[in-house]
């Protein structure tokens, strides 16, 4: 079905003419563009670029009136961000990119949707403050990254995921009203998410974000924090050679390696103890590879098992402290807790390599290059829980994945998951990076059998290590498992969507 | 009057009260009652302090798992042996449900553990309206409770909804919650008790909101004298000393240090704590008003709950609180509209509490007006509420009459809570009229 000319028009009469497309050339140019999965995408019907929250209210409640579905989109690196069934316009939100205020004082900045990281960090970091940023690299959308994903990010260690930082938010409703939630409700300011009594802030975001389902978030304040270390940090060469470092000795990078994830799930819980160091993180081994190297046949060079040897059982700390005799302490506790675990310093080279690439703590510029080989590849697992039980899950990858590494289905490295204690140390969250050739006409099928294979292992185990995602077929099957919540969150789809409109995945 | 013993027991009479329309109104800790109990007269009280059981202390992981009766004057010295303190509330009466302090995102004494207001509670079991249990974040699954092997502390979800958010704050209208997993932390090995005293607020609130910056500090507290002399006083006559003597108002900070090298710790931050200190023309010192004996009182009382007979609010009798939120840069005006608004109120009974929270991006402001009843004080108390309201200040957990004139700034957002209220508890059978429903 396509949009008929009168909805166009009306379409069109909100953002105005040059604000609107139904070419086949840009709808084809927008249509789902993750070259991991080797399959065919739809276009949406049209794309519309509203600039305010007005003409952006005015378009949602265009569409709940004639039952047209939407998907907002910023970068889109997100496959939800585009039409993925018929009777869809993609929304596209770039032009609604003000950082509308940055609150020192009260130590919040309010931003509209459109914000990428690469416009807000510099922006904050300049003053001293920092926030905490997802991997997905400069061109994400802050407001994408706090409120419809994980918000997981390297430096949780020493503070939180995005979820503990998302303060006030502003939301058109699939109807078109517009809510907000906490002080914001009742007009107190934006610093506070929750209540008045409790709160809206339930249906904007739960352990991972709904991606529209409930709606469009126009702004949100997020949390900041002064940021240790120099405000702008040296930088020099082009990307992909370029470094990032900072030049002070309130800032080191310590890489002890560990005989396995036991003594390496203790080295994280007694540093959270310690309440030391502003990232700890087991990596994982194969993108940090990828981060090492220009080419694939760099990788292939460097991907020796000596080198996998230095990376596969890894901490990787960054401290940074306000003095250098606190920086002394620090390092005393470290190396104290690495010794008493049997850690092993590895190789300075590679300590070197993060003291040269600090944007892996900040804004992680690098990491696109995971797709750079070309293969497909997709995170699995993502849940959190305490360091201990998050480090059983991780160790019982061991137990399954060899079937999978071993006949070619997915790339062989049996130990590329990466865990990231957060509060220190009060709860840590796992993913597990595959990767695969897509040019094998057969690999899907594998990867979903080995996705099969990872749930049933967790469900056999009782362990808590896929948390469920937003309401689709795949959550109605395993609501069951997770308190039922696939009940409830229908209950609130139909409740705020009754004509599932809002980026509906069934 | 009911006091299930179980979640079968508390689902069973949930399911009669659907039945028979009977409204239900949820209590677990023991008297007093400071925010009342109950809005409507027909109501049944669910009394849920028979569910008392601690379920887990883990000393590893860093937390707990109790029952909603399990009370602070139980569980604090059972952390303790565990190595373990609680982030609790300021003197929480000994008798008060750790839980249910929790799910009302009561102020806790430490800022810096406390990542956002559902801090620190972790997860929960809930039974909603329609007799059906939940369980919130890793607590959801996979399976069973019995038989989940996770420890249950993450928050967040199951899935893409915070479903806690719906039940803190909600003050029992959504749902019963059973029991809960609390954050804790280590005991320290070594700690160091700061005092400073000020005229003027707004010189202690702007250092504190930079002090907590460098999240060095742990307990954090500002009391006025009214305060500060009713809570560490044991008699009459050392109130009376304690409110001559006191600055008007006290600053109260700890650094602390664990089991490595906890000197050079409290050494390294108190040369923070000092700078900035200097930095503001402030003079800190290990005693109010040279007092070291209240010194080693308030240290030693400030790790537990109050144990006294007597509940340090209701000397005098009753209590009317009016509690609010602010950010820091709101403090000093709002406190200053406050004292304003309350000053027919003798000033020796006016208590003020301001507890920093969230890492010190806002602050809780709690004003105790000290009474005989607190009838006699609600209309002045009122239009206080009233008056900082239309001034910016945040009642995120709104008791008595203050309700109505909250929920009707934004009728959208209200409409939308009663959306979600009519899902959990589609017959309206917890606690009628409290809030919005
Ligand atoms: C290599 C890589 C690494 C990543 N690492 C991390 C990580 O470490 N932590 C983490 O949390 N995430 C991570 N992500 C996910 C990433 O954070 C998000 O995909 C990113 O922030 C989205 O930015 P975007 O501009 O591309 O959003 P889009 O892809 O355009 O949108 C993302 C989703 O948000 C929805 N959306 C967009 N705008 C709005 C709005 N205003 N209101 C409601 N919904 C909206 C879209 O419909 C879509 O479903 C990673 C992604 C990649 C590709």
């Amino acid at each position: 079905m396509s949009l008929s000319r009168e909805i166009y028009n009306e379409l069109a009469a909100i953002v105005g003419s040059a604000h609107i497309s139904d070419k086949p050339h840009i709808l084809a140019g927008n249509r789902a563009k993750t070259p991991d999965y080797p399959m065919e995408y739809k276009s949406a019907e049209a794309i519309v670029r509203p600039g305010s929250v007005e003409e952006l209210q005015a378009i949602v409640k265009l569409c709940n009136k004639y039952g047209i579905i939407f998907a907002p989109m910023v970068s889109g690196v997100m496959p939800t961000a585009f039409a993925s069934r018929p009777n869809t316009i993609i929304i596209q939100l770039s032009r609604m990119n003000r950082i509308v205020e940055i609150n020192e004082e009260d130590r919040y900045v309010v931003i509209e949707p459109g914000v990428r990281h690469v416009q807000l960090y510099p922006e904050l970091r300049k003053r001293g403050f920092s926030y905490t940023a997802a991997s997905v690299g400069p061109g994400g959308s802050v407001l994408a990254n706090f409120t419809s994903t994980s918000g997981d990010h390297h430096t949780q260690h020493g503070n939180s995921r995005a979820n503990r930082y998302l303060l006030g938010v502003e939301m058109i409703l699939p109807d078109g009203e517009i809510i907000r939630t906490g002080s914001l409700q009742t007009g107190s300011g934006w610093f506070c998410p929750d209540g008045p009594g409790p709160g809206l802030r339930g249906i904007v975001k739960g352990y991972n974000g709904n991606h529209a389902q409930f709606g469009i978030i126009t702004r949100i304040a997020i949390a900041i924090d002064p940021c240790k270390g120099p405000a702008e940090p040296e930088m020099s060469g082009i990307s992909p050679h370029h470094t990032v470092r900072m030049n002070t000795p309130c800032s080191k990078v310590i890489i002890y390696k560990f005989k396995d994830i036991d003594h390496l799930r203790d080295a994280m819980i007694k540093t959270g103890e310690a309440e030391i160091g502003s990232t700890v993180i087991k990596y994982f081994y194969l993108p940090a590879t990828l981060m090492m190297t220009d080419s694939a046949n760099d990788f292939w060079k460097m991907w020796t098992d000596e080198h996998k040897a230095e990376l596969t059982m890894p901490l990787i700390v960054h401290l940074a402290t306000r003095s250098e005799e606190e920086m002394k302490y620090e390092e005393t506790i470290l190396h104290d807790i690495a010794a008493e675990l049997g850690g092993v310093r590895i190789k300075r080279e590679y300590e070197e390599w993060w003291e040269n690439h600090m944007d892996f703590f900040m804004i992680v510029s690098r990491l696109q290059s995971v797709l750079r080989l070309g293969g497909g590849w997709a995170p699995i697992k993502l849940a959190s829980d305490s360091v201990a039980h998050i480090c059983e899950v991780g160790k019982n990858i061991n137990n399954f994945i060899h079937d999978f590494t071993d006949t070619g289905k997915i790339f062989d490295a049996p130990e590329d998951y990466q865990i990231i204690p957060m509060e220190y140390g009060h709860f840590a969250h796992i993913e597990l990076l595959i990767m695969w050739d897509r040019t094998d006409p057969n690999v899907m099928k594998g990867v979903g059998e080995f996705r099969a294979a990872s749930r049933q292992t967790d469900i056999d185990n009782h362990f808590h290590a896929e948390m469920p995602v937003f309401l689709s077929p795949g959550s109605m099957q395993i609501g069951p498992l997770y308190s039922n919540f696939h009940i409830w969150l229908k209950q609130l789809k139909e409740a705020f969507d009754p004509n599932n409109v809002a980026n509906p995945m069934m | 009057m009911y006091y299930p013993k179980s979640k079968a027991e508390l689902q069973e009479i949930i399911r009669a009260a659907r039945e028979k329309g009977t409204p239900l109104v949820p209590v677990s800790s023991g008297t007093p009652h400071i925010h009342g109990i109950s809005a409507n007269e027909k109501a049944e009280t669910l009394d849920m302090s028979k569910m008392n059981k601690i379920m887990k202390i883990s000393r590893d992981n860093r937390y707990a798992r109790v029952e909603v009766g399990v009370t602070f004057g139980e569980l604090i010295p059972e952390m303790k042996k565990n190595g373990l303190r609680l982030n609790a509330p300021f003197l929480p009466r000994a008798n008060k449900s750790v839980i249910t302090s929790a799910l009302e995102r009561e102020a806790v004494l430490v800022p810096k553990y406390q990542y956002d207001y559902t801090d620190p509670l972790l997860t929960m079991e809930v039974v909603f309206g329609t007799g059906d249990d939940f369980r919130t974040g890793s607590a959801s699954g996979p399976g069973p409770y019995e038989e989940l092997k996770a420890d249950m502390v993450s928050p967040w979800g199951p899935g893409t909804v915070d479903y806690q958010r719906f039940i803190m704050g909600a003050q029992g209208t959504m749902g019963i919650v059973t029991w809960g997993t609390l954050k804790a932390e280590l005991m320290p090995t070594k700690s160091k008790l700061f005092f400073v005293e000020a005229e003027e607020l707004s010189v202690l609130t702007k250092f504190t909101n930079e002090l907590l910056r460098y999240r060095t500090l742990d307990d954090c507290i500002i009391l006025n004298s009214v305060n500060l002399a009713k809570a560490f006083s044991d008699t009459a006559e050392e109130e009376q000393d304690i409110l001559k003597r006191a600055a008007p108002w006290t600053f109260i900070c700890r650094i602390c240090g664990f089991d490595r090298y906890p000197e050079k710790r409290i050494e390294i931050y108190e040369s923070y704590f000092a700078d900035i200190c200097q930095k503001h023309g402030i003079e800190f010192k290990s005693a109010p008003f040279g007092n070291l004996e209240l010194a080693a009182k308030i240290d030693s009382m400030l790790w537990d709950c109050d144990r006294r007979e007597t509940y340090w609010k209701v000397k005098k009798g009753d209590v009317r609180e009016i509690l609010f939120l602010t950010p820091p840069s709101k403090v000093p005006y709002l406190t200053e509209t406050l004292k304003n608004a309350v000053s027919a109120h003798p000033a020796e009974d006016v208590g003020i509490t301001l507890q920093p929270q969230v890492q010190g991006r806002a602050f809780r402001i709690e004003c105790d007006l000290f009474c005989k009843s607190s009838a006699d004080v609600e209309e002045l108390a009122f239009n206080a509420e009233t008056g900082l309201l239309k001034n910016g200040a945040y009642f995120d957990r709104p008791y008595s009459n203050i309700c109505q004139e909250v929920y009707s700034i934004d009728p959208v957002g209200t409409e939308s809570l009663r959306k979600i209220k009519n899902i959990f508890d589609p017959d309206g059978i917890f606690n009628p009229g409290k809030l919005c429903f």
